[in-house]
């Protein structure tokens, strides 16, 4: 997921297009779910990014399409139910780029929502631009004994329909084509639905067009899923399987392949060019050092450690996205959510923040109140590592004491929820009504699958593992200027003082604000005891996330937020740390 | 819309909300609280739903539309009245 802005930087063929004069635009439009973003996928190339309608937190996606020779900008309009709706951000903006003179528009018209779909449609022919409708999920129509009668639904609308199965690509050929010849005219589609109610307009249509009624319910398969029992056990079983192989895959990638091939390929000719090109010893501690030798660790740190887990996590998470299974998890957890002043979708940010807390935050957008949204933000901020501190922490603890590490989560976890209870505290309101379509499972189409998490790996190395090395090379640099020591000695009374380290361990405080990953890392090469590692993991996970999600919050909510969750996390990191170490150190001397 | 405690909980009236059906029971819509999302997600009235899963926790029943699975607000069900 990305949380970039426009980017006015493109690349590949898409030369004319430039920011803001792009002059043709067709839209993607239809019901959430139903698999637009599969068709614009496949229309446009790697080229996609993220854009925000000005003025609003709405995110769509818009990228490149060539149809007959000719370049159009193609832009995923958010999946709405209705037009109409005054307060609804997303309708708002959907409405807005229909007004705004759209060349043409591809409306999925989902086979197995078809009233909603249907009723949809009408309000969009309404604004009379030309219309292509892709009939989607015919496939899985089939499988429920409904019949739509393309053709029919052709001639009475007026427009061409076309049956598609935009997961695995059929007849998009046929859609693109559609277009080409729909681009060139003027609407001339007729609308049913003009001064008449417009749902007796689409049940009318609905009798004539479906041929079939369906006889086995399809959605009640596995219907088991949303029940408690065994909804809940088979829940808890799937956040289990991904949490291990998140950790397993992970940890096989870093320890089989990329260690391996950093430290017996990559290393030794680094060290020895190095070596070979310059005498100076400072020149050569800052870039091969053992501390923060930047060739070293610069790759080290951001592209064996952290990358393993980044594509492990993403790898499944999208699993979990394209499956359809989130929204279940959303459901069963909604009553428990609900007590601390939540819904239970915000289960999905939270999932996501234990990848990475910008997009997380970004993805609070979608959340029903500005309270709720807040709420979650803050709760990620304080207690969810993302996945490069995870990284971190398995090699920080992983390797000495599994049980230390699962404990790492454990407190976590406790800590989201209190949070998320004092948040619920200092602003009661009322909970917006839960009301949400389980989208239909689904085996995700490999290709889309791919294509999303090869977008999410790059975006970790641009957004990620760029920031990552600065940081790693600034570092580096001050630590053999003697900046580190003296500020350890600085830093002593609260360091060695109260959280019982070494004054050395100062450094990854200071690096901490930086990258979240930084806050646990360079503690490896400290000679800690198991007891002090786990201080410093500690004070890492409640520690200032980092400068980017400090600035996420800024921007997403006001600078307010931010400090406050700056101030906030530092003097709860410093706290629950010291606490944990002195009462460690109570606990030896009285029983011990 | 009248709220459901108007009317008197006896059999002959045969109008029940959402909350009486059983797992896996059927009713016809009566009653729908005016929200163009309910429509949209295919609760309206005259139709056909079927209970998937009762509020757990207080969170959502499930209930199946029109082939789709639609998680509604335990408060908010309790103001949509069926007949079975």
């Amino acid at each position: 997921m990305a949380h970039c802005g426009p980017k006015t930087k493109r690349r590949g063929q898409s030369k004319q297009l430039s920011g803001g004069d792009l002059h043709k635009t067709i839209l993607l439009m239809g019901l959430p779910n139903v698999g637009k973003s599969a068709i614009f996928s496949r229309f446009t190339g790697l080229d996609v990014m993220v854009s925000n309608y000005s003025g609003t937190t709405v995110e769509f996606y818009e990228g490149p399409m060539e149809i007959d020779g000719e370049s159009y900008l193609l832009k995923d309009v958010p999946g709405i139910y209705n037009l109409e709706d005054p307060n609804d951000d997303a309708e708002r903006v959907a409405r807005q780029m229909l007004e705004d003179g759209p060349e043409a528009i591809v409306f999925v018209l989902d086979a197995l929502n078809f009233e909603s779909s249907l009723h949809l449609l009408m309000q969009v022919l309404e604004h009379d631009i030309p219309t292509v409708v892709a009939l989607n999920r015919t496939d899985l129509m089939k499988s429920r004994g409904l019949r739509i009668d393309a053709s029919l639904l052709q001639q009475r609308l007026n427009v061409s329909v076309i049956p598609t199965v935009a997961l695995r690509g059929n007849s998009l050929d046929v859609v693109k084509y559609a277009m080409a010849q729909t681009v060139k005219q003027e609407a001339r589609h007729t609308v049913p639905s003009k001064d008449k109610d417009r749902w007796r307009v689409v049940e009318e249509l609905r009798e004539e067009v479906v041929k079939t009624t369906p006889q086995k319910n399809g959605a009640d398969r596995f219907s088991f899923l949303a029940k408690p029992f065994p909804g809940i056990p088979i829940a808890l079983l799937v956040l289990a399987v991904m949490f291990g192989f998140v950790i397993g895959f992970g940890m096989g990638l870093r320890q089989y392949l990329l260690l391996p091939f950093f430290d017996n390929l990559v290393f030794p000719y680094i060290r020895g060019g190095v070596e070979a090109l310059t005498d100076s010893q400072m020149l050569r501690a800052i870039l091969i050092g053992d501390d923060y030798g930047f060739l070293i660790k610069g790759i080290e740190w951001p592209f064996a450690l952290v990358l393993p887990y980044v594509v492990s996590f993403y790898a499944m998470m999208s699993v979990l996205e394209d499956t359809g299974y989130l929204p279940r998890i959303a459901v069963l957890l909604d009553g428990v959510f609900k007590k601390i002043g939540l819904n239970g979708s915000s289960a999905i940010p939270l999932l996501l923040g234990y990848g990475c807390g910008i997009p997380a935050i970004m993805s609070t957008r979608a959340l029903p109140s500005k309270k709720q949204r807040l709420s979650v933000a803050v709760m990620v901020c304080f207690a969810v590592p993302c996945v490069s501190q995870t990284g971190a922490f398995i090699a920080l603890l992983a390797e000495r004491s599994i049980f230390a590490f699962l404990f790492i989560f454990f407190v976590s976890v406790f800590a989201m929820i209190l949070v998320g209870i004092l948040m619920d505290k200092f602003n009661k309101q009322r909970v917006p009504f839960t009301l949400m379509e389980l989208p239909p499972l689904l085996v995700p189409a490999p290709k889309l699958l791919s294509k999303k998490i090869l977008f999410r790996i790059r975006h970790y190395l641009r957004e990620g593992a760029v920031p990552m090395v600065v940081a790693i090379f600034f570092a580096a640099v001050l630590f053999e200027l003697g900046f580190f020591p003296a500020l350890g000695r600085a830093m002593a009374p609260v360091v060695s003082g109260w959280l019982m380290l070494p004054e050395a361990a100062s450094t990854p405080l200071v690096l901490g604000v930086f990258r979240r990953e930084l806050a646990v890392l360079p503690l490896l090469d400290l000679d800690l005891t198991t007891v002090q590692f786990f201080t410093g993991a500690l004070v890492a996970l409640f520690y200032v996330p980092c400068i980017a999600m400090i600035a996420t919050l800024a921007k997403e909510f006001n600078v307010k937020t931010a400090v406050f969750v700056f101030i906030g996390t530092t003097a709860t990191a410093l706290f629950v740390g010291g606490l944990f170490a002195r009462g460690y150190d109570l606990f030896v001397t009285l029983f011990g | 819309m009248k709220p459901i405690d108007t009317y008197p909980r006896t059999q002959s009236y045969d109008i029940e909300c959402i909350h009486s059906l059983s797992r896996g029971e059927e009713g016809i819509i009566l009653e729908v609280p005016d929200m163009s999302l309910l429509a949209s997600l295919g609760l309206r009235l005259g139709k056909r739903v079927r209970l998937i899963s009762k509020s757990f926790a207080g969170g959502p029943v499930v209930l199946s539309v029109d082939d789709r699975s639609i998680a509604v607000d335990r408060e908010l069900a309790e103001q949509i009245t069926i007949r079975k």
